[in-house]
């Protein structure tokens, strides 16, 4: 990755970071909303290659770790969306079928949103992070992917346009 | 080539694990250099976050206002009643606290005279249209009143019983102009009659026309036969204008009431009073000006421009 690529990625994962902190954050939403900052992760890691994702997930989990809101050690999604990032892209990089399909990268993003949480809690759990109560924890777990079920097709257009620019490449989905 | 590539691929995957892992440990043993990462962080996200919640708070509100339409019209309706409930209970404190220290002022002077009192509230105020001054009082025959009672507010005379009935009695005012009660000037002990006007104002007749009166006399109360219709002693008011007409048999003044008529909530019946009068001891005292301050400034001559 260029320095230019590098910037320009770190430059979008940044205001979308600050949006998800200062705004998305901000407003309560039913079963525990949905982070458009991770979907843009998961988005980009299908996107890129398993070199750039892992790299790109490495950035995002410090971002992430670094968040007013996150309760487990810096680290902790760092490793998860390091090792998610490349799981994810190793499966769908050069697999154009699931790639150009956009109904496919919607599953795969509410998929890997999920199991990213769920790695998260059991992580946290090994890790003695405290956490809520079971029937708080499913419904969290499932609004979440409800949410991110119907935020992502939203906003994968604009995702997508952003990748292009950063790698200045061309994806038809 | 290829190989190589992976190789690579796999390393930066393998580093990037490693130090995720070694942050985590960082972190869990407590490194100070991380702690400050995650404060800087914070500090530099809170203007952000200050002002995400300015542009949120509004939409906030309205998507609750909107969710909670039928709630918050509830709530609203709540909020009336029990404003309205305190702003009458306000009332009633106030009016309260009013009575009491009426009250308060009435146990004073009946203490000071050893009266024996029954305390009442001003239930009505008479008509003034029927030409009469009169109130009607919650205290009557089952409280040990009787006809011809004097009644009395903390500043001193109201009136006199006129009516009795079980529960409640009829006082004819001071300010009634068919009142009439002997009064005596305090410290010089001179008599005469004081008569009602119809106002807060009562005319005094002298008795004796060799003796003068002047302005700011106490009168108190001269006292009846068995202490019916009036017990010695009680303040009744103060001189506020002499008349000194050639010629007249008698010296008459203008006497202004203590007891403000305006504002009973609570009097008193004297029921009973000691054999002996209590002479000048009910006299109010005279009310001390509050103090002026002076101030004194001396000017400090400003410097003159230098030469």
């Amino acid at each position: 990755m260029s320095i230019k690529r590098f910037f320009i990625t770190g430059s979008i994962f940044s205001i979308l970071f600050i949006l998800q902190e200062a705004v998305i954050n901000q407003v309560t939403l039913p079963a525990g909303g949905f982070s458009i900052f991770l979907i843009l992760t998961l988005i980009w890691a299908v996107l890129s290659p398993p070199v750039v994702a892992a790299s790109v997930g490495f950035g995002a989990g410090i971002l992430l770790d670094l968040s007013p809101s996150t309760s487990g050690p810096i680290g902790h999604w760092t490793l998860i969306l390091v090792l998610l990032g490349y799981a994810i892209s190793f499966l769908s990089f050069g697999n154009e079928n699931m790639r150009s399909n956009p109904l496919s990268l919607v599953f795969m993003v509410t998929v890997a949103q999920l199991i990213a949480l769920i790695a998260y809690l059991i992580s946290g759990f090994l890790l003695g992070i405290t956490a809520t109560s079971f029937a708080q924890t499913i419904t969290t777990l499932i609004g979440s992917s409800i949410w991110t079920l119907v935020i992502t097709p939203l906003f994968l257009p604009a995702a997508v346009w952003l990748h292009d620019l950063a790698f200045e490449s061309r994806m038809r989905i | 080539m290829r190989n190589g590539g992976e190789n690579r691929g796999r390393l930066l995957l393998v580093i990037l694990i490693v130090s995720s892992l070694f942050l985590i440990t960082l972190d869990l043993r407590g490194v100070k250099v991380i702690d400050s990462f995650r404060g800087g962080a914070h500090t530099a996200l809170s203007p952000f976050q200050r002002a995400g919640s300015v542009i949120v708070t509004p939409i906030k509100n309205f998507s609750s206002d909107v969710t909670h339409l039928g709630s918050t019209r509830n709530q609203i309706e709540d909020l009336r009643q029990q404003n309205q409930k305190l702003r009458e209970r306000l009332i009633l404190r106030k009016n309260q606290d009013g009575e009491i220290a009426q009250l308060k002022s009435i146990l004073d002077l009946a203490g000071t005279a050893r009266f024996k009192i029954v305390g009442a509230k001003v239930i009505s105020q008479g008509s003034s249209l029927a030409f009469t001054r009169t109130i009607t009082i919650d205290a009557g025959r089952g409280n040990g009143i009787e006809k011809n009672m004097t009644v009395i507010s903390g500043n001193g005379l109201v009136g006199v019983v006129k009516e009795v009935f079980s529960n409640s009695a009829i006082v004819m005012l001071a300010t009634d102009p068919e009142f009439k009660v002997g009064v005596r000037i305090a410290g010089t002990q001179q008599i005469g009659i004081l008569t009602g006007l119809g106002s807060s104002a009562a005319n005094l007749q002298l008795l004796d026309n060799q003796t003068t009166i002047k302005v700011g006399d106490v009168l108190l109360a001269r006292g009846s036969a068995n202490n019916k219709p009036f017990v010695p002693g009680v303040p009744v008011g103060r001189v506020t204008a002499v008349s000194n007409a050639a010629g007249a048999v008698t010296q008459s003044a203008t006497v202004r009431y203590y007891a403000n008529f305006g504002s009973l909530g609570v009097v008193s019946v004297v029921v009973d009073a000691p054999k002996a009068d209590p002479r000048d001891a009910l006299v109010p005292a005279k009310p001390t000006p509050a103090p002026t301050v002076t101030v004194f400034v001396t000017p400090t001559p400003s410097p003159s421009p230098s030469n």
